[in-house]
């Protein structure tokens, strides 16, 4: 084994192992962990029901956009 | 008569007191109307896939009370307070939802206010109950949403998270990054060292050995400096305040170790040390993270009292009622009070008479009867009737906003026992410092060669780096914490346990903690042994809700008594005395003596306990004494608690009878009584001047303060959130015996831990000499130090080992 191809085992696995950490971390920062519980037992109950549900909240809020775009203050 | 389940709350009760449906040919039955309304309401909406997912979770049936608050919430004040207006006119406001007992009841919260026109987002967390909920203005209400969570049978208030949560928030997610970055480079350089030390025995080529030695340093760094900088800061702020800690110990001896390793990767002479870096900075992190965590929790439970309080009162003019917002009222003020509310002002009564509930004062779950002239403490609720009363003081001096600004005061300002650890600790580096300075100085002098003098300096802080030192107290507080999670007992900080060995005295709750906290009949007479009344003494109590009736109505359940149904009609209750009824043509009535004497009866014997009699027209039938009785281990657990030299004080907001007759039957000498929350609280205080190191004991709101200012604070696990959430150490099953478990848990480990302190002291004062001298070779200092660790860990397992008295009998 010569010893270059050690340093690329060595770099490349770490550097993978780097990118996930990098992934954590930016899911901590931007408050997916806060909530241990929701982890465990939000996924029991995760079916297209749910799906569905969101998509309605979506369709909810680009409403809400839209009325803003719209809006005009009286003159 | 069977007992069957409510089909919308899941709890169990007689058949013949349900209301009983027809379902698809099937029975179904609910405890109460609230429970059936929730059930058809889900049922209508398709949500009833709610009751597979709540599986043999048990659920508080819902409160249809009077609840006629809904107005608050759209309030002027209160919006100010609570609802943020976003720029595109879109509201936001933060909820404490109450009554959720699992996570079905979260996802049923969330799937009805998504079903909900004009809720634009609304998002609840599983752990502590919170929601954040976006809605459209124009569209609804604030009152309409909560209005839409209590018809589910939930309860809903906003809170502020502005002031401690986010904070904590913030400190939590630092910690965890700093430690997922710790364990990445633990974890990755773990493999990487087996890979060196295969080396070491096998023999390995020195360009190979380089490799993997740069690997490590590359890996090491980050973790030093970015997960370590919490060490480096402490030690930055102890050198400050000329203090050597555990964090200075932590931090050289990391440093140290580090800077050598460089050394060793550039001159390619020696082993690294990097592993030792990375384990030290994450082993102690987590359990600086450990602490962090417990915090976050007390700030929790601490909004939901905030948010319960009124913001607008009803304020009495000559001319006109009207509702004012809480900050503008002013002492003289006149005030309505409707039922079912709390005070915020303390004050005066001036118009009407009725019954508070003072148990978030006292602790003493038995309405108090008020009439003109007394004072209202803020804090209590009124539970019958509409009173006025004229405000002393104004909201910010009051008795429940003292409360609060003082119990947010103490969690944050908990007292520290210094830990013995920490305090060898700092002994111990500042030697090994000089030693490792004269070291080099000495070889310096001694030899000439600089580089020399400095590896050698440097490995007397390597070999007596804190690992049995470090390992000393957590390998025993964790043997102590898990022995004592087995009995049921709950230490949510490892450094409790250390506290609480050193304690010098228990102060102890009594309603509720000593004693049972609910009044149980003891003792029963019926006047010329005539017991054919039963039937309607059981009619009469049962009409009424307070918890002495409800104490004989059980008593007489349960005494296995023929009872048939009477109907009493004119039922009456008189605030403070007794209740009254018509059955045919008699008057039967029951109550307190001066009820009696009022009706013209005459009382001959007297009692000690609370005594409810009842009569027939003139005639006395029959008498129950009652009273709130000890619990059984309550005497045996304060006697050994003395034994041990701890000195029980009780400390109660009941009246002096009371407290002396529990007083003595558990064995107590000194008694504090009519204390107020504060009082318990100031109660703590003298004992910290004195020099005492304080348990305290208890499980009421009204402990709160005194159990977040004791050192260590115990709390049943029946008892408030707030009190719960406050304390050090939560005792699952109420059991007063396990208090003296607690305590002797924490002898136990205390013991282990000054023998591992001992042991690792030892262990320096001969390794030390060895290093000084140069001698240090790799394979000698990998073999003692793990030798030192698992001697260690083997002395802590023994705390296993431990006797309880209840196992003796």
């Amino acid at each position: 084994m010569s010893s270059n191809i050690m340093i690329l085992m060595l770099s490349v696995s770490t550097f993978l192992g780097a990118l996930g950490l990098l992934g954590l971390l930016w899911g901590l920062r931007s408050g997916q962990f806060d909530d241990q519980s929701k982890f465990i037992d939000a996924a029991r109950y995760d079916n297209d029901e749910d799906f569905k549900d969101a998509v309605a909240m979506d369709e909810k809020q680009k409403k809400q956009r839209e009325k803003e775009k719209n809006y005009r203050p009286v003159d | 008569m069977a007992n069957v389940k409510c089909t919308h709350c899941g709890l169990i009760f007689d058949e013949s007191a349900m209301i009983i449906e027809e379902e698809n040919g099937k029975k179904i039955f609910f405890c109460c109307h609230g429970c059936e309304g929730v059930y058809h309401l889900l049922n209508s909406e398709g949500l009833d896939s709610f009751y597979a997912k709540l599986g043999n979770t048990t659920l508080t049936p819902p409160k249809n009370s009077l609840q006629d608050d809904l107005e608050r919430f759209d309030m002027e004040g209160f919006e100010k307070k609570y609802i943020k207006i976003k720029e595109n006119g879109t509201k936001e406001t933060n909820l404490i939802i109450s009554g959720i007992h699992c996570s079905a009841c979260v996802w049923l919260n969330e799937k009805v206010l998504h079903k909900t026109d004009g809720i634009i987002e609304a998002t609840i967390n599983y752990t502590n109950n919170k929601a954040k909920i976006i809605w459209d203005g124009d569209i609804l209400k604030l009152s309409r949403i909560i209005q839409i969570i209590r018809s589910i049978g939930y309860d809903a208030f906003p809170y502020d998270p502005a002031i401690q949560e986010e904070q904590a928030t913030k400190q939590r997610r630092d910690y965890y990054s700093r430690i997922l970055v710790a364990v990445f480079g633990m974890m990755n350089i773990m493999w990487i060292a087996i890979a060196q030390y295969a080396g070491y025995f096998t023999g390995i080529e020195q360009k190979f050995k380089d490799i993997l030695n740069i690997a490590e340093f590359i890996l090491a760094t980050p973790v030093l400096f970015y997960s370590g900088w919490i060490f480096f800061r402490g030690a930055y702020y102890g050198y400050r305040n000329h203090v050597v800690n555990m964090d200075t110990l932590v931090a050289v001896g990391a440093l140290s170790a580090y800077i050598y390793s460089i050394y060793v990767v550039f001159s390619g002479y020696g082993e690294v040390y990097f592993d030792s870096v990375v384990m030290i900075i994450t082993f102690v992190l987590v359990g600086k993270y450990l602490e962090v965590l417990s915090k976050k929790q007390a700030v929790d439970t601490l909004d939901s009292i905030t948010s319960s309080i009124p913001t607008e009162v009803l304020k009495i003019t000559k001319s006109k009622k009207e509702l004012v917002a809480v900050e503008n009222i002013k002492a003289g003020d006149m005030l309505e009070l409707k039922a079912g509310e709390k005070i915020v002002c303390d004050g005066l009564l001036t118009i009407g008479s009725g019954m508070f509930d003072e148990s978030s004062l006292t602790g003493e779950s038995i309405p108090v009867y008020k009439e003109v002239g007394d004072t209202l403490l803020s804090g209590s609720i009124c539970i019958d009737t509409v009173v006025q009363y004229r405000v002393t003081k104004e909201a910010s001096d009051s008795m429940l906003h003292s409360i609060i600004s003082l119990l947010e005061e103490a969690v944050t300002k908990k007292p520290r026992i210094e830990q013995l650890a920490n305090s060898i600790s700092g002994y111990f580096s500042t030697i090994i410092l000089l030693i490792a300075i004269s070291t080099f100085i000495g070889w310096y002098l001694y030899d000439g060669d600089f580089e020399k003098a400095l590896i050698i300096s440097i490995s007397v802080i390597v070999i007596a780096c804190p690992c049995a030192l470090g390992l000393a107290t957590p390998m025993s507080t964790l043997v102590g914490i898990s022995v004592a999670a087995k009995r049921g007992i709950l230490f949510k900080e490892a450094s409790f346990l250390e506290t609480m060995a050193k304690a010098t005295t228990l102060a102890i709750d009594k309603t509720g903690t000593l004693t049972h906290g609910n009044l149980r009949v003891v003792n029963e007479k019926y006047y010329n042994n005539n017991t054919a009344n039963i039937s309607l003494i059981y009619a009469l109590v049962s009409s009424s809700n307070h918890p002495i009736s409800k104490a004989i109505k059980d008593y007489i359940l349960g005494s296995g008594s023929k009872i048939n149904d009477l109907q009493i009609s004119e039922q009456k209750t008189i605030q403070g005395k007794g209740i009254e009824g018509r059955y045919k043509d008699s008057l039967i009535f029951g109550g307190n003596e001066i009820f009696m004497k009022e009706h013209g009866v005459e009382i001959i014997d007297t009692s000690t306990y609370s005594i409810f009699y009842v009569a027939i027209d003139d005639k006395l039938i029959a008498r129950f004494d009652l009273k709130d009785r000890i619990k059984p281990e309550s005497k045996r657990t304060m006697e050994l608690m003395t034994d041990d030299g701890i000195n029980c004080i009780m400390l109660t907001g009941d009246n002096e009878i009371s407290a002396s007759n529990v007083a003595t039957e558990a064995g107590i000498k000194d008694i504090k009584f009519n204390l107020l929350p504060t009082d318990k609280a100031e109660a703590i205080d003298n004992m910290h001047k004195n020099g005492d190191i304080v348990i305290m004991a208890g499980d009421g709101i009204n402990d709160s303060i005194a159990l977040a200012k004791a050192d260590i604070a115990i709390s049943m696990g029946s008892g408030a959130d707030v009190a719960i959430s406050v304390s050090d150490v939560v005792i699952l099953d109420d059991d007063i015996s396990k208090v003296e478990e607690a305590y002797r848990i924490s002898k136990r480990t205390y013991r282990a831990i000054r023998e591992n302190l001992g042991f690792s002291i030892v262990y320096n004062i001969i390794a030390v000499p060895i290093a000084v001298m140069g001698f240090v070779y790799p394979l000698v200092s990998a073999l003692s130090m793990s030798l030192s660790s698992l001697i260690v860990v083997g002395n802590a397992m023994r705390i296993n080992g431990i006797k309880f008295d209840k196992d003796k009998k």
